[in-house]
């Protein structure tokens, strides 16, 4: 399961140009949207790309999405869930 | 910006002539005509060069085109349009094509169709907007350089108050604003990939809205300061950034809500008959708008959004939407707004649900808003004699 | 103004950079000396960010900007950066897989927004497409908008970034100021040689 939340705050830095943020800065349960990380709409778009691309998952709902992507640790558990 | 001065109001900037080209067909009077009759240019296409998926969306047909320009293989489709539109415009109005006339054209994206598309058929010089705004000056005549407008989703009505502005210094007597974009895998991959394509004909402002229909269309506009009858006058205008989000619009409607008290103020707070919204049918844009109304106290108005008939035309929208609405002006008909059935923004709106009888039409606020988070604002009104 | 790899302000030189680097290098390197903190940065494409850093600068020598400082910008290439990159995203092999931070930046005037968003200015916005910088145009439409009273200050010039060519030319026009606002001003100011 780490490996899986290190990967994927690797692709999130990656993905949304987080240049000034290390994995390490990342923890596992810091809210990704509103306080904390502070993501925006266009971020949470790409984070669907992101599923779609590197997991399979295809995520149409924007409600579910609020859910998945509240912090890496719920998107994890979901990409476990999820997998193809 | 209160207490601002227009110009020389004796010599206000006039729309005299308009021609849209859409996949209704082409003249404003047949489109006009298919509006009122319900006739919607949104349909349902499978177009695997495009996209994975099934489309509703709106595309102009060229077997409209005078067969020559049709075949005629120097020039690229949306080029093809944009001839045929100012040909066809400037052959109704005898407009002069010498250098007392401005010419804007608003595009968002041009012939980008064309990048890194193996079949494209044209060098990819040509998807440079000033390449082929030249192309088409060659074509028509023009001595003064054709001038691109390149500002998201508000360009068309922009280009329309840039060129009132223009000629309102003096510098110009007559203008010409072309408006148009062209349907691309390029556009079409970008939208869905902001989850904001429907998948069904649009509904703006209806609670279950879910997105909007992406359309083609060229549409232009013939600009004078000569007085003449039977034409119409921006009256007022606003444009102001939100300065909150590249692609979400304000929450607070911001930027609109600024836009629309501008344009108020400098057209003298006239009563407004209608009002032609942007009214995408996302969730977003339309609850902005919604909310930007009603902070400005026109939640009363008569209200339509166009893009149920023709899509959202991008760069051509501002223009193609003012254009009915000005029809609108002059045969005394409001324009349902296709596909609303039930209220569902913050703000209930007064949608205008069927055509009604003919009744005096004076005056009418356009809006229109773009990513970047771009806003405008424009008031027209007839000049002389309505009804 | 930002010409390839080196930057001015006021005809002070800002930074110079090695002009074999990369745009996306001399870009960072130029917010990092900047000293400001603007994740959001990161995010924008090469012309946003080459808009933001010349702002940035510009309005350390003003101050800030009154919020109805309009914003009149041009170039001959729109938003080439991200046009290619979203083109390259969908016609590759694999299958399309366009992304939507790409894709917000594939028009000229997010630059402008981003500057509105920055620096909080709620104002006139518009992008004209040029062959080369156009003086002749922008000054007089610039001068209309001071007069007419439609904003307190202009932000104009031009703003044309590409992977080969960085030539930005960028100043603000008010109702006073040390020089005039005029097509042969503005002409000499953009055609200066700079070691």
């Amino acid at each position: 399961m780490s490996e899986l939340t290190q990967e994927l705050k690797a692709k999130i830095i990656n993905q949304l140009n987080l240049e000034d943020l290390s994995v390490d800065d990342l923890d596992d349960n810091t809210p990704l949207f509103g306080e904390g990380l502070g993501l925006d709409s266009i971020d949470a778009l790409e984070l669907i790309v992101m599923l779609d691309k590197s997991y399979g998952i295809k995520l149409s709902d924007p409600k579910e999405g609020r859910n998945v992507f509240k912090t890496i640790q719920t998107m994890a558990d979901f990409i476990e869930a999820n997998r193809k | 910006m209160e207490g601002k001065t227009r110009i020389d109001m004796s010599r206000d900037v006039l729309i005299a002539g308009d021609y849209l080209i859409t996949p209704l067909g082409a003249g404003t009077a047949l489109n006009f005509r298919k509006v009122m009759e319900g006739e919607s240019a949104v349909k349902q296409a499978y177009l695997p060069e495009m996209a994975e998926h099934p489309l509703f969306l709106a595309r102009i047909d060229e077997g409209l085109l005078p067969p020559l320009l049709r075949d005629d293989e120097r020039y690229t489709r949306l080029e093809k349009f944009f001839i045929a539109a100012l040909e066809a415009l400037i052959a109704e109005h005898d407009i002069p094509k010498d250098g007392r006339t401005l010419v804007l054209l608003s595009t968002t994206k041009g012939n980008i169709s064309l990048l890194n598309n193996p079949r494209g058929g044209f060098p990819e010089e040509r998807i440079y907007l000033s390449t082929m705004a030249e192309v088409i000056r060659r074509r028509i005549g023009f001595e003064n350089p054709v001038i691109p407008l390149s500002n998201a989703c508000i360009s068309g009505a922009l280009a329309l108050t840039v060129a009132g502005q223009l000629m309102q210094s003096g510098r110009y007597e007559y203008a010409v604003v072309v408006g148009g974009d062209e349907i691309s895998r390029f556009i079409v991959s970008g939208f869905h990939a902001f989850q904001a394509l429907a998948d069904a004909p649009c509904r703006p402002f209806d609670r279950d809205r879910n997105g909007l229909n992406l359309g083609e269309a060229v549409a232009a506009a013939y600009l004078t300061r000569i007085p003449k009858p039977d034409t119409v006058r921006i009256l007022g205008t606003g444009s102001f950034n939100d300065a909150n989000h590249i692609s979400g619009p304000s929450r607070t409607g911001e930027g609109l809500y600024r836009s629309i008290r501008a344009a108020m103020a400098e057209a003298d707070s006239p009563a407004i008959d209608f009002i032609s919204a942007h009214g995408t049918a996302t969730r977003y844009n339309d609850d902005m708008e919604s909310i930007a109304l009603h902070r400005c106290g026109l939640t009363a108005v008569p209200l339509h959004s166009l893009k149920g008939y023709y899509g959202h035309t991008l760069g051509a929208s501002g223009l193609l939407e003012t254009i009915l609405g000005i029809h609108s002006l002059k045969t005394g008909r409001l324009i349902p707004s296709l596909g609303f059935v039930q209220e569902g923004t913050t703000h209930p709106l007064n949608i205008i649900r069927q055509a009604t009888a003919e009744r005096p039409l004076r005056t009418f606020l356009k809006t229109a808003s773009g990513f970047g988070g771009c806003n405008i604002a424009t008031v027209f009104q007839q000049t002389g004699q309505h009804g | 103004m930002i010409r390839e790899r080196s930057i001015y302000i006021d005809g002070a030189r800002f930074l110079s950079a090695d002009p074999h680097s990369s745009l996306g290098e001399f870009l960072r390197s130029a917010y990092r000396m900047l000293e400001t903190d603007y994740p959001k940065f990161h995010k924008m494409d090469g012309l946003c960010k080459a808009v933001f850093i010349a702002v940035e600068l510009m309005t350390r020598q003003t101050g800030p900007l009154p919020t109805d400082t309009a914003l009149i910008f041009s170039n001959r290439s729109s938003s080439f950066l991200a046009d290619h990159k979203h083109a390259s995203d969908i016609f590759r092999p694999d299958g399309v897989v366009a992304s939507p931070a790409t894709f917000v930046y594939t028009l000229p005037n997010i630059a402008m927004g981003e500057i509105s968003i920055r620096h909080q200015l709620h104002s006139e916005n518009v992008f004209f497409i040029f062959d080369s910088y156009n003086p002749e145009f922008l000054a007089p439409y610039v001068n209309t908008l001071l007069h007419a009273g439609r904003a307190e200050r202009v932000i104009s010039g031009w703003t044309e970034v590409t992977e080969e060519r960085c030539d930005l030319f960028l100043c603000v026009a008010g109702a006073k100021g040390p020089a005039p606002h005029t097509i042969e001003h503005l002409k000499r100011l953009y055609d200066k040689e700079h070691e």
